[in-house]
């Protein structure tokens, strides 16, 4: 899978980085839980700072509520200077800015019992001017009869004598809605009036929603922002009712007064509750007690809360992201750079040297490179020097093989002018020097000697002895020897002159090629396929000799055939059949039979081309490893420039005689004279021998009629009892008619017309050659 | 071998052959002249043999002729060769006969 140190370093660093990055986010994730834990802390003090603040509001009010309590009890017990109570009243209010209103109220009648109201009452106007207003001890306000004060003045003791009101509606002075905390006036023990200062709610409420909780937590937010659509709930928990909310479902004008279980929201354990989900929103309350026993509520909205939290991890993990892409990027790319460029730079190098170019090889860097280039650089050098010896010792096997090849017969055809027969060979010599060969020469003017041969071993030594052996069967074959004797002459020599123990394997053809009478003799060789006139080709089944070479004085069995015409003779050796494929598996005899038999072509050297295709498709590219040579003859029958005439010698065909010569002569063009001649010439020897040869055993006549360039050779070859003409003395033509005798003429006539006569006496034959000057 | 023999007054005869005088025609052409030769009632002297149907004779044929002349020698007659052509003429001539034939 990864094949490549480039994807190998590849998978690592991402495998490496996603590690790395999972790590991180687990950390990231933990963190973001503290930074979260910590920012509701952070807030939970931000509220519990604004709660100090309310209580320290509280204190001041039930400070100021005790000074107006002390100037009630002064101003009951003293000689009540209205004018100075009025003055220190103002006064008060002056020195605590954050309340609202409040004021002095006795009891009615206790006083005076002619005067039912009496109080003392200063609030603030829109002018944030201290107002003193005695009409509340007016007719008009009947304050003994309003809630506040009956509120105030049931729950008052002695003991615990600070009491807040249910928020109501002032539709007095101010218009809003307030809470008044009220404390009892005591002289003696008796309770003798109320001191009350008033809180205005509304601006409670306004100054909860506008806190900005963040404003030193994190520093990298700049204000630290305001949470919108959070809200607070200011009640009392110890008598169930809601002061004030901004609750933004429900008005406040609704639930003002109500139990705190309105809000749907509201839970007793709020304290200990993370989050509270209210119209499909998440927010984290911060429920804080007042000390006076009023509770405190905000709501912030979950998501606004840790929005800037959540953009800056989202953001964070954005930014990890494209890092986690980019150093892979940085690395493979390093990588590629230093490492893998140079690598193929090296193998590009390495192909070049293969290919025999000349090549410098420049890696500076990194220096492990650079080493490894000079090395390259070095292996070039000496490799370069050691093909030089190779070449060397190869041109010179390859002129030892030219030489080899050269003196084999290798123009085609040899014999251009001959049409008895064709003859094609090739020698395909595998990379070493072998040692096949073939050969072929005439021995004479009719006969034609060829061959096919293996000398064993391979290399020089063995094409050395090659050589030698061609030599010596071409030079002992022109002695003319019959084939059993040659062979004899031909194995003793090779014998003689090997002395490493080479031995030659060899296939040898003797064939006339006028008749067609052939002798081929098998020395241990591959057996030749042999194509009779419209037959197939067939294993030629010849008796195996010893191969040359081996023992002196070995006797060889000859076969002997006549040819016809259009026969065909294949002779190959072992290379053929012995090719191999890449599986090791020859050629093989049966597939060269086959082959042979799908050729129709009759021309040897169309037909050494075909199994040489044949056996090439069958290895392939396998490597040659042996010579293929391959010799093939194909007789065509006797030349035109030669006729042959043989019968029983009857007198009775001498007309089919007769005939035969004179076709002859009118093909070659004969002119009548000669014609005349050899009419008169073959008349008397066909006669001669027709009527005297065989004298009792009826035998054959041959004759052969060639014409060569420049004469006509008439031969009469006959088995008879022995007889030369030409020993017949000469008729003496000058004697006087009548004393001349009728016998004679005949032979007489022949020797005065030929230009040249010769009889011999042959292997029990008469040979009687007869030629004509043309 | 067609052979035309035509009695040419009283003791001569006229012989005109076509064909070959080899082996196989020569002897039936020297038989039947000599034949007729010896079996006529008058004496023969005379023999004309026309040879310008003869294409070729060979020693067969030219030991007939010598057997001829020898007979008509005998008869104290003559043997004449009429339309010889050259080819033939150079074959008598080659065994000697044109010393004592007669050529017309």
């Amino acid at each position: 899978m990864f094949k490549t140190i480039r994807s190998k370093i590849l998978f690592m660093s991402v495998l490496m980085l996603t590690v790395l990055m999972f790590a991180f986010a687990c950390y990231t994730l933990i963190s973001r839980m503290k930074t979260k834990q910590l920012m509701v802390q952070n807030y939970g003090d931000s509220v519990n700072s604004f709660v100090r603040d309310l209580d320290e509001r509280i204190v001041k009010s039930e400070d100021n509520l005790k000074s107006l309590a002390l100037i009630g009890g002064l101003f009951y017990r003293t000689d009540r200077s209205y004018e100075l109570t009025n003055k220190v009243v103002q006064r008060i209010f002056e020195n605590y800015p954050e309340t609202l209103g409040g004021g002095i109220w006795f009891k009615p009648y206790i006083l005076d019992k002619s005067k039912e109201r009496i109080c003392f009452y200063a609030y603030r106007n829109k002018h944030n001017e201290i107002v003193l207003d005695e009409n509340f001890a007016g007719k008009d306000y009947d304050y003994p009869n309003q809630e506040w004060y009956k509120q105030i003045i049931s729950k008052v003791t002695p003991e615990r004598n600070i009491v807040w009101t249910k928020p109501y509606y002032e539709n007095l002075g101010s218009y809003t809605t307030m809470v008044t905390a009220g404390t009892g006036i005591y002289v003696d023990g008796e309770l003798v009036g109320i001191a009350t200062v008033d809180w205005e709610i509304d601006s409670v409420i306004d100054k909860v929603s506008k806190m900005k909780p963040f404003e030193k937590t994190f520093s990298m937010y700049k204000n630290g922002a305001e949470i919108k659509n959070s809200f607070a709930l200011l009640g009392n928990k110890e008598y169930d009712y809601i002061i004030a909310s901004n609750d933004p479902y429900i008005p406040n004008e609704k639930i003002v007064g109500h139990s705190l279980k309105t809000l749907p929201w509201y839970a007793d354990n709020l304290y200990w509750i993370t989050y509270i989900k209210y119209h499909n929103k998440k927010y984290v309350p911060f429920y804080r007690k007042l000390r006076n026993g009023m509770v405190f509520v905000i709501c912030v909205p979950k998501w606004e809360m840790f929005k800037d939290i959540n953009y800056f991890y989202l953001n964070m993990f954005f930014v990890l992201l494209l890092i986690g892409f980019i150093i892979p990027m940085i690395l493979f790319y390093s990588l590629n750079r230093n490492i893998i460029k140079p690598i193929d730079k090296l193998t590009d190098i390495a192909h070049k040297i293969g290919r025999g170019e000349d090549v410098t090889i420049k890696i500076e860097k990194p220096e492990e490179f650079a080493q490894l280039a000079s090395t390259y650089d070095k292996m070039t050098k000496d490799i370069k020097s050691i093909t030089r010896e190779r070449a060397k010792i190869n041109s010179e096997l390859s002129i030892a093989k030219s030489i080899q090849y050269s003196s084999l017969p290798n123009v085609f055809p040899p014999f251009p002018n001959r049409r008895e027969f064709e003859i094609f060979a090739s020698m395909d010599a595998a990379k070493e020097v072998g040692g096949d060969f073939y050969d072929f020469f005439f021995i004479d003017e009719s006969k034609f000697m060829f061959l096919i041969a293996d000398v064993s071993g391979k290399g020089v030594p063995a094409a050395l002895f090659m050589m030698t052996v061609k030599t010596l069967i071409n030079n002992v074959s022109q002695m003319n020897y019959s084939p059993k004797q040659l062979i004899k002459i031909i194995n003793n020599k090779i014998c003689q002159t090997n002395k490493q123990g080479f031995f030659v394997t060899a296939l040898l053809g003797i064939t006339d090629i006028i008749t067609g009478k052939t002798s081929i003799i098998n020395c241990g060789h591959n057996l030749p396929l042999i194509k009779r006139k419209n037959g197939n080709y067939e294993y030629l089944q010849l008796e195996s000799n010893i191969a040359l070479g081996v023992f002196e004085d070995s006797e060889f069995e000859i076969y002997e055939t006549v040819l016809e015409t259009g026969d065909i003779i294949y002779t190959y050796t072992d290379g053929v059949t012995e090719a191999t494929n890449k599986d090791d598996e020859i050629y093989g005899e049966s597939r060269l039979y086959n082959c042979l038999n799908n050729i129709n072509d009759t021309d040897p050297k169309e037909i050494a081309q075909k199994v040489k295709a044949s056996i090439m498709e069958y290895t392939d590219s396998n490597l040659q490893s042996d010579d293929i040579t391959m010799l093939i003859y194909k007789y065509n029958g006797a030349s035109n420039n030669v006729k042959i005439f043989k019968q029983a010698a009857d007198k009775g065909y001498y007309k089919e005689f007769y005939n035969w010569i004179h076709s002859a002569c009118k093909e070659w063009n004969i002119d009548e004279d000669l014609t005349n001649k050899l009419d008169m010439c073959a008349e008397e020897i066909f006669a001669n021998i027709a009527f005297y040869a065989y004298p009792e055993i009826p035998g054959m006549i041959e004759a052969v009629l060639t014409k060569t360039d420049n004469s006509i050779v008439l031969e009469f070859i006959d088995e008879g009892i022995e007889y030369n003409p030409l020993e017949k003395p000469d008729p003496d033509i000058d004697l006087p008619p009548e004393e001349r005798p009728l016998g004679g003429l005949g032979i007489f006539m022949v020797k005065q017309m030929t230009d040249d006569i010769v009889y011999k006496r042959e292997n029990n034959k008469n040979i009687l050659i007869l030629i004509f000057n043309i | 071998m067609d052979i035309i023999l035509k009695r040419n007054g009283i003791d001569a005869i006229y012989v005109k052959a076509i064909g070959r005088l080899d082996i196989d025609n020569a002897v039936e052409y020297g038989t039947k002249i000599k034949d007729y030769i010896e079996d006529s009632d008058e004496t023969i002297t005379d023999v004309t043999l026309d040879f310008s149907e003869i294409t070729f004779i060979s020693s067969f044929g030219l030991k007939v002729i010598l057997e001829l002349y020898k007979l008509m020698k005998g008869r104290n007659g003559e043997i004449r060769l009429k339309s010889v052509s050259q080819q033939l003429i150079n074959s008598f001539k080659m065994v000697g006969f044109d010393k004592f034939l007669i050529f017309e």
